[in-house]
Order: C-alpha cells, then structure tokens, then sequence
C-alpha cells in the first residue's frame, strides 16, 4: 500500500542452495506503517534476523516483493536505502583508532554529496545525532575506551546520523543492563515522536516488547503466527506455540498489562522454603 | 708463453687444422675426409679483410647484431676477462678504459679501473668512462638486461660469445676490423691454428682415454664439460674421449660410476690449493661416495690441473689451455 | 526536525551535566584536523625531496650538487649553460634519475595497495601480494625471461614487464573468480583462493628455475626485486597507473572508512560492497602488478608502511592514503639509495633485512598491546 513504510508479501527467505539449504522464512506478508513502532518477536532461529535484512535491503528473499514506501526493493540503490533506513546491530566492534564523531560521519556516507569532504549539513547532523543520542559528551573520546553502554549510545548516534525514515534494531537491549536498556528504548520511543521514525525492533524479551511496542509481531517457524498489540498477540496460548512456555498476563500500578513468563512450581523465588 | 715454431711443414699442420675445427665435434685427424681447404694463410671460417681497416666499418658481432663505427675506437670497455685478452692481444691495450675485476692478463690491466665488480656490472662507471665501444659477453656473462640498458643509452656494444675454436678465431678478427688492427688478428690467428695442428699432430694415434674434466663438484653432483660444449672439443683435440654431461655440465654419481672413467683432469685444482699434490688429491676423490671403485681412482689417474683459468678462457691463451690439457692426457707424447 | 521534547531526567544516563542550548550549536570536529594533515603531508614531501636529492647525488661517478641540479633543469627545461661532460648528463638524467622516480612510483603503489587491502581484509598485517599479483608477476616475467627472444622492444618497455603485469593481473582475477560464490566474495575464501593460487603459480616459477641453465642469475635478480633496470620508457608506463589509481582510491575514502565496520553494517550505512569490494581489490591489483612490473617483487612496503602510517597518523583513509603513498615513495627510495650504496644489492633484500624485523616488532606490539589491554 501506498502510504506504508514497508510492504512485504509472500517473502519467503533462505540460506544455501540446493539440498543443503535452509529455509527461514516461509511466505511472510506483512505490512509496517509510517510512524509505527513495531515489535518483532520469536524463539531463537525463527528467522526475525533474517525478516529485519529483508527489511534493510541487505537481504534477498527468494520469493516474494518487498517494497519501501511503495517502491519495490530491487529499485533503491544501496544508497537510497541507507539515507532512508537505518540499521542498529545487536553489537559492532567499532574499528580501533578513531574517534567516536568520526565513527558517527561513516553514517552521513548515504548523504555524502561532495568528494572530500563533509559539509555543513553533515556536520549538523551528526551534531544532531550525537545529542539525540546522549553521545555529546563522548564526542573526543578514542572509540576504544568506551563502555558497553557508551558503545551503544555511539551506535544509536551513528545510526541517527543517516537521518532515517526507519529504523530497524536488533535485538538493541541484549547487551545492556536494566538502566541501559530502558534509556535505550526511551531514547527510541522519543526518537518516534520527535522525528516521525518507523521503528521495527527485533527483541527477545517478552516483557519489553509488552511495554515499549504497540505492535507486536510474532515468528514461529518462518511464518507470522500473532501480529497486533501486545494484549492481543501476546495471548498465553500463542506464546506457549510460539516459545514453549507459558506466560501469565499482570497489570501493574499504573494499569499497564505486561506478559511475564509463568515460574514452575517449586521452583524460583517467593514460593516454599 | 711464447707460440711454438711448427715441428712439421705447415701444410701438413694446416690440413689436419682443417679437418680437426671443421668438424670440432669429432676431431678424428683425417680419418675419412680428403684435404678440402687449400693451404693459404686464412682459415675455414668466415673473415673479414686481413688488411688494414678503413674507417667507418660495419661489424656483426655473435649475436648477430650490426654495428657501425666511424672511426677506430680509442676507448674500449671490456666486460669480460677473455674480451680484455683479445684486445690487448691485439697490442690495444692502451686504449682500454675499463674492465672487470676478474682480469688478470696481462699485468698492465690491473692499473685499469673496474667497470664491473663482482660480476655486477656498473653501468654508471661504464658511462662515466665514455668509451667508444663497449665488448660485452654473451650467454648471460653480461646479463641481458645491462646490454639492453647499454643500447638504450647509446653505447656501441659488441657481444662475444664463442662456442667452438673457430669461433674464437673469429671474435680475433672481428675485433681486428674494430680496432683498425686486422694484420695482428690475422697473424695472431695464423699462429694459434699452427699451434692448433701441432697439438693435434703430437696426439695423433694415442688411445683416447675416457676422461673426465671436473669443473666444479659439490653435493655429489660432479660438474664437467656439457655435451658439445667448448670445453669437449678442446678435450677431443688434445686426444681424449670427453665423458661428458647433460646441458649444464651436470652428471649425477650413479651415472658417472656407470661411465667409468679412465682419467680424471681435476680443474678444481687450480682454485683449490688443497688439490694441489697429486697425492692429496687422489686421497681427497677417493673419498666421495662410489668414487673409490673407479679405475681412474684406483689406477691414481687422477692428475690436478693448473691451468683452468685459460682451459676455459675463450681468448688467445685458449690454445695454451689445449696444450695444457693434451700434456696431462698424454704425458709421454711430450718431452 | 519537529518538536524535541527533553527526555525526563531519571532516564539520561551518562551525561553529568544538564544539557544547554548552546552546546547543540558546538560544530563537531571530525577527521584528522587541518593542520595535522598538513604536518604529515609535509613531513612526507619533505622526505621524499630530501631522498630524491640525496639519490641523485650519491652513485659511484662523482657529480657535484651543481651539476646535478644544472642537469635537471636543463633537460627539463632547456635552460641553463652546459658546463658538464655528457657522460655526466647521461648518468644524471638516464641512470639516476629514472631509477630515483622508478622507486618512488613503486613505493607509492604498494603502499597504496597496502593499505587499502590491510582495510578490506580488516587486518593491519594484510599485504597487496596476499591474493596473487607477486606470484603471478614472477611467474610471467620468468617465462620472459626463459624465452628465446629478443626482449627488448615491446612498447620499449620489454616483454619481462608486459609479462609480469599481465600474471600479475590475470592472478587476481583467477583468484576472484574462484572466491566468488553467489552471495559474493567472503574475505576469508578470497585470502584461502589467494593461498592457494600463489603457491601453484610459485611451484610453477619454481620449475623454471630449475630449468633456467644460464638465466638463473636473471630470474633470481628479478624475483629479490630491483630498481637497476629503471628507465624513462618503465617509468612511463608504471606511473600514470600507479597515480590513476591512487586518486581513484583515494576518491573511495569513505567506502574505505565504512568498510572498516564491517562488511555488514557498511552495507547498512549504504555501501554497496560486494561491489565496492570489486573495485578496491581491482584498483589494488593494478597499482601492484603496475610496481611490480617494473621492479620486481619487492617486499614489506606494502605491509608495513601503511601499517607504520596508521599508527601515526589514525586509520581515516582520508590522510591515511596519501600519506601512505608519499612514505611508500620515501621509504622505497631511502632503500634502494642504501642498496646502492650497499654495493649495488637488489633493493628487495634492504626491504626483507629492514623490513622483517620491523614486522615483527609490530606484530610483539599488538600481541602485547591486546594482552595489556585486558
């Protein structure tokens, strides 16, 4: 459809060739609106990594469209699609020697309009993004004294410096303690309001995705199994076909409904001696 | 050393010349062949002129490549030790300007500058000289790179490379015509194939003992004269059968023990001073592996030979060389 | 960009003070600063004059500073009284000076080369020869140099050169060929295909050797690498190749720079790099095999001058390439002048005796480095 970010239909992916290959992804139709915030979910192996690359361009399916914002995939160079969409790896060894504002221009690249050098429009954005991304601080620093945490705010600025329609994650917490992490997705969550971004973020953790996406995607065996809002999709029965375990849904003090993973019997804490 | 007077007439010398550098390969004295050349002063080969050299000449040197000089070259850079003999053969020695550091004939070369050392030839001293005529040696003597280098800078460079006797005679009167100096070329050539014959003469009948001339051995492979090279002719003429080896000279233990020969010339000996005593040296080659059960070995017919250095010298002192040898094949030939 | 609303003040981690309006406006420098890059493009000038000069007077003739520079300029421009012997004329502009420029042409290319593979393989210690031009080039210059003909003429640059170039080229594109699977040129098969292909070429050049009789000093000068041979007409044909393609390089310094994220996030930030991969390895070969045509297969400047580069001045190809290029041809003439004065020696043993050890250094330095930094 016209008006949507991402169109996908009947998308069917693999790895390999011949009788040795892997097929991942079976038939997908799927549609991710302007703005929205989606969240893609699923067991270990389910394919969401691969569903994001189709996403980004970086991936080809063997069967299927893919269209980004009504344009089929095979018409963007690689170019356009990374001054539209954006991608923040689970993790990225930042390459030794520069400095965290250099590492941030390689995203203005897309952009980039004259041979030698970056001009004022590059330099605002990564301003920009560097701010946006709670990275000003780091701006000077050598990329390798940083921290895990500060790794990721470099990462988020770098990805922010393409100045993106959409942004695709994967799988952005995994490596973040609790407070990194909900600065994180607070941080993205902002970054759709303020900047109108599409976001698709691969996550593994039910309860984030209950809390932070509106949307939710579930993948099981290469095909959609749920799609919606969390307190429809995230519906006990589907998690356990989809993961194998059971989840109970709680409400917190301030109203909101989250999915937890139900603890068993005798087992975990608060139960028995 | 100074040329011997022929013993016999010189026709009959010149006949037995004849037949012995027409066919180098096989130096049987007049066995099936009647006399072909007739008895003058000039040899078989092809010559220029024997008379003076006008200037300018055009040249063609063993490559096969022209050159044109304009006038008698008067600075002359010898690349290669045979080159520098010929040249001061030809009483020029005056006007040499450079040679290499191996030159050591005659004496007065040593006040000569090194244009090449070490092998290496410097192409900066070959200019800074500014010679008139360059004599480079072929088969990779002077590497193939320096001579084009040579010709792009606009050098005269003559290459010789001399494969047989005749062709030595040749490279003499070539370099007569470049010097201006053809008379001694040919006089000096007339001398060198008298010498030629009478050698020739003297071993003429002996048994040819299979013989083998070590150049060089190491790691047990036994380096000799290669399979119509020079350095076999030369052993034909001096009346010995040349055991011989593959293109490069090389012949491995197994296939020497099988060949078996009957005289071994040690020209190792006049590098190695070791070698020297003909005692030590017959101990010496005894030792190496399979060498002991030669007959050579066991019948001590293993003789050090002195004179490589003009053995294997493609220049005037070759013939000194070819007497040297045929004196050590056949000893009792000679007084 | 629409309305920021300042995230609420429990969830900012990290920044110790308060954000400010002004700080928004701070212009973010990155790069190597101006100055920096001037710094280092002039120490490389600087070297690379000083050598030409000291090149141009060292030799075993004597020629004085006056006449060397009065030779220059008057072939260069035909100014200037002549007041030197021919002899001299001819060592200066035919001998030294097509040797000084060959060297530095050469030092350029593979440095360049160098430094560009060290970034699509992703490792300091990458040389350009890693996929083949060495092996290719030795193996069409000994066949050149066993053939029996007359060498000279070919283009006046001979036909050892034309041979050696085109192995040199026709390597890399066996070696691509064979690397390439359907979803593109993994970096570790294009290294195992380089491998490999070196190594059957090498058995190839090997039995030539064997078989050589005569030209064996030739073929072993030619693969120790050497400058001897430089003339105008090589210079000719190395140069413009090596100065094409290093500008066309250095055009991609943002493809270079991205790809040191990864062949994976490079894509993301709008590489195209199976492509991209294509061209640098292509552009590479020809500034190799262009060198190496000219002088042999010269060692250690194409791994670790970029690398020495690098750790000076950053790994921003921006700078990096053309420093790199100018410390390639300081470093390579500095060599050869050595080699020279060394006795005449080819001047890919000065590279092997300097070089081997400061590769080694290096490599101590980063295992120590890794060790210390845990």
């Amino acid at each position: 459809m016209k008006g949507n970010a991402i169109d996908l239909r009947g998308v069917s992916a693999a790895y390999g060739s011949g009788r040795g290959q892997r097929r991942v992804l079976e038939a997908i139709d799927l549609e991710v609106g302007r703005g929205e915030m989606v969240g893609l979910l699923g067991a270990n192996g389910s394919g969401k990594t691969t569903l994001l690359g189709v996403m980004a361009g970086t991936i080809r399916p063997t069967a299927g469209r893919v269209e980004l914002f009504g344009r089929p995939m095979q018409a963007w160079s690689r170019k356009e699609v990374a001054r539209s969409v954006a991608v923040l790896p689970q993790s990225l060894e930042l390459p030794a020697g520069f400095r965290v504002s250099e590492v941030v221009a390689m995203g203005r690249t897309p952009h980039a309009a004259s041979w030698f050098g970056w001009e004022a429009a590059d330099h605002r954005a990564v301003a920009d993004a560097l701010r946006d991304a709670d990275a000003e601080s780091l701006a000077d620093r050598p990329v390798s004294e940083l921290s895990g945490g500060e790794r990721q705010r470099v990462l988020v600025a770098l990805a922010l410096a393409q100045e993106p329609s959409v942004l695709l994650l994967d799988e952005p917490t995994t490596h973040l303690d609790v407070a990194h992490a909900a600065w994180l997705l607070t941080s993205v969550s902002r970054l759709r309001q303020a900047r109108g971004i599409t976001v698709v973020m691969v996550l593994h953790d039910l309860v984030l995705a209950s809390m932070w996406t509106p949307r939710v995607v579930i993948l099981h065996a290469g095909g959609i199994v749920a799609d919606g809002a969390p307190d429809d999709a995230l519906r006990p029965e589907v998690v356990q076909r989809a993961y194998g375990v059971s989840v109970e849904t709680v409400v917190t003090e301030e109203g909101r409904r989250v999915v937890v993973p139900h603890v068993p019997a005798g087992t975990g804490v608060g139960r028995g001696p | 050393m100074a040329p011997r007077r022929p013993i016999v007439p010189l026709s009959v010398a010149l006949l037995f010349l004849v037949t012995a550098c027409a066919r180098p390969a096989d130096a049987t004295p007049a066995a099936s062949a009647a006399p072909t050349a007739s008895s003058t002063a000039s040899d078989p080969a092809p010559s220029t002129a024997a008379s003076a050299t006008t200037f300018p000449v055009t040249v063609t040197d063993d490559l096969g490549r022209e050159l044109v000089l304009t006038a008698e070259p008067s600075r002359i850079v010898s690349l290669a030790p045979s080159n520098t003999e010929i040249v001061c053969a030809l009483d020029a020695c005056d006007r040499l300007v450079g040679v290499t550091d191996y030159d050591d004939y005659p004496p007065e070369v040593a006040d000569v500058d090194d244009v090449v050392i070490a092998a290496s030839v410097d192409v900066e001293l070959v200019v800074a000289t500014e010679p008139d005529l360059v004599l480079a040696a072929g088969n990779e003597l002077t590497p193939t790179s320096v001579i084009e280098q040579l010709d792009a800078l606009g050098l005269p460079v003559l290459v010789l490379y001399p494969e047989t006797l005749d062709a030595v005679y040749a490279n003499i009167e070539l370099m007569g015509a470049a010097l201006g100096r053809a008379p001694a070329a040919a006089d000096l050539v007339a001398g060198m194939e008298a010498r030629v014959g009478e050698v020739v003469a003297v071993v003429e009948g002996a048994e040819r003992p299979l013989t083998l001339y070590e150049v060089f051995h190491s790691e047990g492979t036994t380096y000799t004269a290669g399979e119509g090279s020079f350095l076999a002719a030369l052993l034909e003429l001096a009346g010995a059968a040349p055991l011989t080896g593959d293109a490069q000279g090389a012949i491995g233990p197994e296939d020497l023990v099988a060949a078996d020969p009957e005289l071994i010339l040690l020209g190792t000996a006049s590098y190695d001073p070791s070698l020297a005593d003909p005692q030590a040296a017959l101990e010496a080659v005894g030792r190496r592996a399979g060498w002991a059960e030669l007959r050579a070995v066991q019948a001590g017919a293993v003789v050090p030979y002195l004179e490589d250095i003009v053995t294997t010298r493609p220049g005037p002192r070759i013939v000194d060389g070819l007497e040297a040898l045929a004196r050590a094949i056949h000893p009792d030939r000679f007084r | 960009m629409g309305s920021r609303r300042l995230p609420a003040r429990s969830t900012r981690i990290g920044s110790a003070e308060p954000m400010s309006a002004t700080t928004a406006a701070r212009r973010v420098a990155f790069g190597p600063s101006l100055g920096r890059s001037a710094v280092v493009i002039g120490i490389g000038v600087g070297m690379l004059l000083a050598v030409a000069v000291a090149s141009m007077l060292a030799g075993t003739s004597r020629i004085g500073v006056g006449d060397a520079v009065g030779i220059v300029v008057h072939r260069v421009t035909g100014f200037g009284p002549v007041t030197w012997s021919p002899a001299a004329e001819t060592i200066v502009w035919e001998l030294r000076l097509p040797r000084v420029v060959a060297g530095m042409v050469v030092g350029a290319g593979l440095a360049t080369a160098g430094a560009v593979f060290q970034a699509l393989l992703r490792n300091p210690l990458a040389d350009p020869y890693l996929i083949g031009p060495a092996a290719g080039a030795s193996l069409g210059a000994v066949i050149a140099l066993l053939l029996p003909v007359a060498t000279v003429g070919l283009l006046g640059i001979g036909l050892v050169q034309v041979l050696a170039f085109a192995g040199g080229l026709l390597a890399v594109i066996v070696v691509l060929a064979i690397a390439r699977g359907h979803a593109g040129t993994p970096v570790v098969t294009l290294l195992l295909a380089g491998y490999a292909i070196s190594s059957l070429l090498s058995a190839g050049v090997a039995l030539l050797i064997f078989n050589s009789g005569e030209r064996l000093g030739a073929v072993i000068s030619w693969l120790l690498g050497s400058l001897a041979g430089a003339s105008w007409p090589r210079v000719g044909f190395a140069a413009p190749l090596i100065v094409i393609t290093f500008s066309l390089l250095l055009l991609r310094w943002r493809s270079l720079n991205a790809l040191l994220l990864g062949e994976s996030q490079a894509a993301h930030v709008g590489i195209d790099v199976e492509r991209e991969k294509r061209i640098l390895v292509g552009l590479a070969a020809l500034s190799t095999s262009a060198g190496v045509a000219i002088s042999g297969t010269i060692g250690f400047v194409g791994l670790v001058v970029p690398h020495l580069v690098r750790l000076a001045i950053g790994p921003d190809h921006r700078l990096l390439l053309p420093a790199s290029m100018l410390f390639g041809a300081g470093l390579l003439g500095l060599a050869d002048l050595g080699a020279r004065l060394a006795g005449g020696i080819p001047v890919g043993v000065v590279t092997a005796l300097i070089g081997a050890p400061f590769f080694l250094w290096l490599l101590r330095r980063s295992v120590v480095g890794t060790r210390s930094s845990r």
